[in-house]
């Protein structure tokens, strides 16, 4: 029924479930990156925090930083959530659906650093946040256009050659999920990383390099 | 008619948005970028509405309860960053929030519920909303999120007899319409409410 989708980026699909005319499916391109959301989920879930020691220059002294542990629960917690969002998003056969998982993976993101309290790092977290929220207008937005001038948002109906989707509708969800955590956005999202904790910190970078891999393939679809 | 209609709707709905961002790079303050932030999700929220479709104004649904938690995190990391502890309390007060707010909310909750759906949700959900506002929310906000759980359940109940038993889709529809009502009043309500206080 869908042997078009075979000849594009994804590869030749190898499982698909369908609901409706919602097909989430599995492309050798997708399974990818699901498995790497997987992975990194299940790292955030058995890997211990690190604990982030500064140490001053010209001499021997350094200081170690104290996290409580109800502070490292709540983040592991927060970069659970954001692989199961970025999981989500990666096998989603509906845009809104991927609309709402990457805005999902915007407020792990915020989640995963909120915990922290380091002035610096809750600055960088607002101005991230806040580029994220803006950035829900174009994703929403495209999709939007997507639905009104189609009349379907299954991935799998639109790859069918059927409908033409317009150019703008595809530029603003990819400027969308830029928003979430791509350059030039990433500047704000960069400054997060101070935070200690280094499983749970790499979650903010990688769901969003998987989204915008996941969106690429959706806007070459489609 | 409609294509028009609709072109002339994005027009200016890409204008608001237009300006919107703009006073956003205009804007310095950190709590009036949120305002104007949350004012852009509305200006998101019209986008998904000018499909004029069923499917549309279900999608509002989630788009909202997105923008809200959105909203919540980053008012919770505000907070946290300005060193906002106590909750302010007798911000405003004025005699008719004292006696009116339980005829006012009531009223506002039984016109909710003779809507039903949606826009009854949104109408009871300002009800409760008022009635928080003067009478305060201590440990209220658990509550009614236990009734949004379980108005959630209710909603996939009603979902799966549609699927399952279409013959009954009258009770189905019932089901959906008052589940929905509670949740979005649910979800309603928790604006403004939560200010970082013990329980949350």
């Amino acid at each position: 029924m869908y042997e078009h989708l075979m000849e594009n980026i994804g590869g030749p699909v190898a499982f698909a479930l369908e609901f409706g005319d919602i097909v989430n499916y599995f492309s050798p391109y997708t399974l990818t990156l699901f498995i790497l959301a997987f992975a990194f989920t299940v790292l955030a879930v058995v890997s211990r925090p690190e604990r982030q020691i500064d140490i001053a220059f010209g001499g021997d002294a350094y200081t170690a930083k104290v996290i409580t542990l109800q502070e490292m629960r709540f983040r592991r917690f927060m970069a659970i959530a954001c692989g199961l969002a970025s999981m989500g998003a990666m096998v989603s056969g509906d845009i809104f659906n991927f609309t709402l998982f990457t805005s999902m993976v915007g407020i792990t993101n915020v989640g995963i650093v909120a915990a922290v309290r380091n002035r610096h790092v809750l600055n960088a977290a607002y101005e991230y946040g806040i580029v994220a929220m803006a950035a829900t207008l174009p994703l929403f937005g495209g999709a939007a256009i997507i639905l009104a001038t189609t009349g379907t948002l299954s991935i799998w109906e639109l790859s069918s050659g059927t409908w033409t989707v317009p150019a703008v509708a595809k530029g603003l969800l990819g400027l969308g999920v830029i928003g979430e955590g791509m350059a030039p956005f990433y500047a704000a999202k960069a400054e997060m990383f101070r935070a200690p904790g280094a499983p749970y910190v790499i979650m903010c970078s990688l769901s969003s390099l998987l989204i915008f891999l996941r969106v690429i393939e959706i806007i070459i679809t489609i | 008619m409609m294509d028009w209609t609709y072109s002339a709707g994005l027009f200016i709905a890409f204008a608001a948005a237009g300006t919107a961002f703009w006073s956003l790079v205009k804007e310095n303050d950190d709590l009036h970028r949120l305002i104007l932030v949350d004012l852009l999700e509305v200006i998101t929220l019209a986008f998904i509405a000018l499909a004029g479709t069923d499917l549309a104004e279900a999608l509002i649904l989630p788009g909202l309860v997105v923008g809200i938690s959105e909203l919540m995190a980053l008012s919770e990391i505000y907070l946290r960053k300005e060193g906002l502890r106590n909750q302010p309390r007798n911000m405003l007060r004025i005699e008719v929030m004292d006696s009116a707010p339980g005829i006012i909310a009531a009223v506002l909750v039984v016109y909710g519920i003779i809507l039903t759906g949606f826009s009854g949700g949104a109408v009871a959900g300002l009800g409760i909303l008022f009635y928080f506002t003067c009478k305060g929310h201590e440990e209220i906000p658990e509550l009614v999120e236990t009734a949004s759980g379980c108005a959630w359940v209710l909603w996939i109940v009603a979902f799966f007899t549609f699927i399952l038993l279409p013959q009954y889709w009258l009770f189905a529809v019932m089901t959906a319409g008052t589940a929905i009502l509670i949740k979005v009043m649910a979800k309603m309500a928790l604006v403004g409410t939560m200010r970082g206080g013990s329980d949350v």
